[in-house]
């Protein structure tokens, strides 16, 4: 403040005018490449959604009618299933068993030890993962000569190929790769619970389950909107998992969302149904985001 | 009490590991010892390098491997300092509007990457990047860009704009600033945005599905993914072992970084 009492009225001018122009050029960067690669096709598949194509010729607008075909195609039906299924088998297992390995780790000696083994595979890629689970999950495979070994029901099943056991299995598979960072992101959780609230409550004789229901759990709640709201996007966008693991297949009823707007796109050049795909997983993953998302953005009010 | 919780840990963990265990001796079988019956049985380790071998030459892994280094370092790189930029621009530089700026960019990420597939592999056509290490490069960084700067902008909140302003009193430019004094302050949030990133593109098959074809542009999860289609091509050891040796690199930066993980995760709430 001092300095611009100082200095001259013109001087203050320019330098007010010239940091304008630095802090657009800092700016600049960032909003153009978004612009152009990320907001720029935004709209154009939006205009997509609203047309026939396949990519010879020009687009033909044909109205909402790619949006009808949505809820005709039973296909497409199947994996508007599947992925519900997706997001709430997510919820309650990589979420759920996060949660409960945060709680376990949390306060232990060598608590970094032993939550290792559960953050090691969200380090590998959902395609090596698929690899690994697609070996572990074929037919007279590893899971099979298990569980014959201990003489278990079921051991026979077709794991990837029935539905929907397929996509419970692969629900399975992306437990197995997230439910770590979810552990990880509860236990960042916890540590930020104030230490006296907690005392209290033990003073008072509560233990166990009762403190954790009445004094952790609503303490926890911001991490707990974040952890959902981030499972809930992930899970709608799901595909390289499935990818990995089944294609989609047999035929297409493990397909989710984002698998099936690939393959109208790139695989039967059904543009503009790719195009009303994506735009309605998108609206669906925005409502979901707005979950976290005020969270996010909230400490930002200062501006 | 405890004990009972280690134990429950410890069983869990075990199970957790279980996959990894099955990747790791049925990658190291030659074909003539891999079998459905003797799947949990591990032999010698022998045949490991064979197979890695087998992978990366016939299974067209080290072509995949070339690309993928290169994006993965080069597309957070850039990343990260465009996005530092405008998070420096919003906090520092109180650009007009900062705020309506930062959820523009920050927006970006909310909305599911399929939404823009489509018109990037039309658009990177017909400008003539389609299936090139550039074309791949632009959009990684892209990608990266909104959450380095969700991150970067969060971090340089917690500078005191004192800082700047001496700066600035000193004769200092904001380049020099933002250079010399915010950079430096913020390496171990840009490390964190930079690994992050780097693994989030190591790991990522979608993009590379969709832009790009040829085995010289191809990431090395497209690759991947095309050797465990191709049975004629490879066995099942063999593709084990692909998945393990592209996997190899990411849990030997998350182990060894596993501090900065925590950190951006918990800067970008992500």
């Amino acid at each position: 403040m001092s300095i611009e009492t100082a200095t001259p009225r013109r001087q203050r001018f320019s330098r007010a005018q010239q940091e304008r122009v630095t802090a657009t050029a800092f700016l600049a960067p960032a909003l153009i490449l978004c612009g152009l690669l990320l907001y720029a096709p935004f709209l154009y598949t939006s205009y997509l959604s609203l047309t026939e194509y396949n990519g010879l010729g020009d687009p033909e607008f044909v109205g909402l009618e790619k949006f009808g075909q949505l809820f005709q195609d039973a296909n497409i039906l199947t994996s508007m299933l599947n992925t519900f299924m997706w997001v709430v088998g997510t919820l309650v297992l990589p979420v759920g068993l996060g949660l409960m390995i945060a709680v376990l780790a949390h306060g232990l000696r060598g608590s970094f030890w032993f939550r290792l083994p559960f953050l090691l595979p969200y380090a590998i890629s959902g395609i090596a993962v698929g690899v690994i689970f697609a070996f572990i999950l074929q037919t007279d495979g590893a899971l099979t000569q298990a569980m014959e070994l201990f003489h278990l029901p079921f051991a026979e099943s077709r794991w990837l190929l029935d539905w929907p056991l397929n996509t419970f299995v692969m629900i399975m598979a992306a437990t197995w790769q997230g439910a770590g960072v979810n552990a990880l992101l509860f236990g960042v959780g916890l540590q930020s619970i104030p230490k006296e609230p907690l005392e209290a409550a033990r003073v008072d004789g509560a233990t166990g389950w009762r403190l954790f229901k009445n004094v952790t759990w609503p303490m926890l709640a911001p991490m707990t909107t974040v952890v959902v709201g981030l499972s809930i996007v992930g899970s709608l966008k799901t595909f390289d998992i499935v990818w990995g693991m089944t294609k989609g297949g047999p035929g297409r009823v493990s397909e989710t969302l984002a698998i099936t707007m690939y393959k109208a796109s790139f695989m039967m050049n059904d543009y503009g149904l790719g195009a009303a795909v994506a735009l309605l997983l998108t609206i669906v993953t925005v409502t979901a985001s707005l979950l976290y998302l005020r969270r996010q953005l909230a400490p930002a009010k200062e501006f | 009490m405890q004990l009972a919780r280690k134990a429950i840990l410890v069983v869990l963990g075990l199970i957790w590991l279980i996959p990894i265990y099955l990747m790791v001796i049925n990658a190291a079988k030659l074909s003539s010892d891999y079998g459905n019956a003797t799947v949990w049985i591990p032999t010698d380790l022998s045949g490991l390098f064979q197979n890695f071998a087998d992978a990366l030459d016939r299974g067209r892994i080290a072509r995949g491997l070339t690309s993928t280094f290169i994006y993965a370092i080069v597309s957070p790189l850039v990343a990260v300092i465009v996005g530092a930029m405008a998070g420096f621009a919003i906090v520092a530089l109180k650009v007009k509007r900062a705020f309506m700026w930062f959820v523009i960019i920050f927006s970006a990420t909310v909305f599911p990457i399929q939404m823009v597939l489509m018109p990037l592999f039309i658009g990177y056509v017909e400008v003539g990047i389609f299936d090139t290490r550039f074309g791949m490069i632009l959009i990684y960084t892209v990608i990266s860009v909104p959450f380095s700067a969700f991150v970067m902008r969060n971090f340089f909140s917690g500078i005191a704009h004192q800082v700047y302003e001496a700066a600035a009193l000193d004769g200092a430019s904001a380049f020099q600033t933002f250079f010399r004094i915010y950079l430096p302050m913020s390496k171990s949030a840009l490390f964190a945005v930079f690994i992050l990133q780097a693994t989030f593109i190591w790991n990522d098959l979608l993009l590379g599905l969709s832009l790009s074809q040829d085995q010289d542009v191809r990431p090395v999860m497209t690759t991947l993914a095309a050797m465990q289609t191709t049975y004629g091509g490879s066995t099942m050891p063999v593709v084990l072992a692909g998945g393990l040796l592209v996997s190899l690199p990411t849990i030997v930066l998350f182990l060894f970084t596993q501090r900065y993980f925590t950190q951006g995760l918990a800067l970008g709430q992500y």
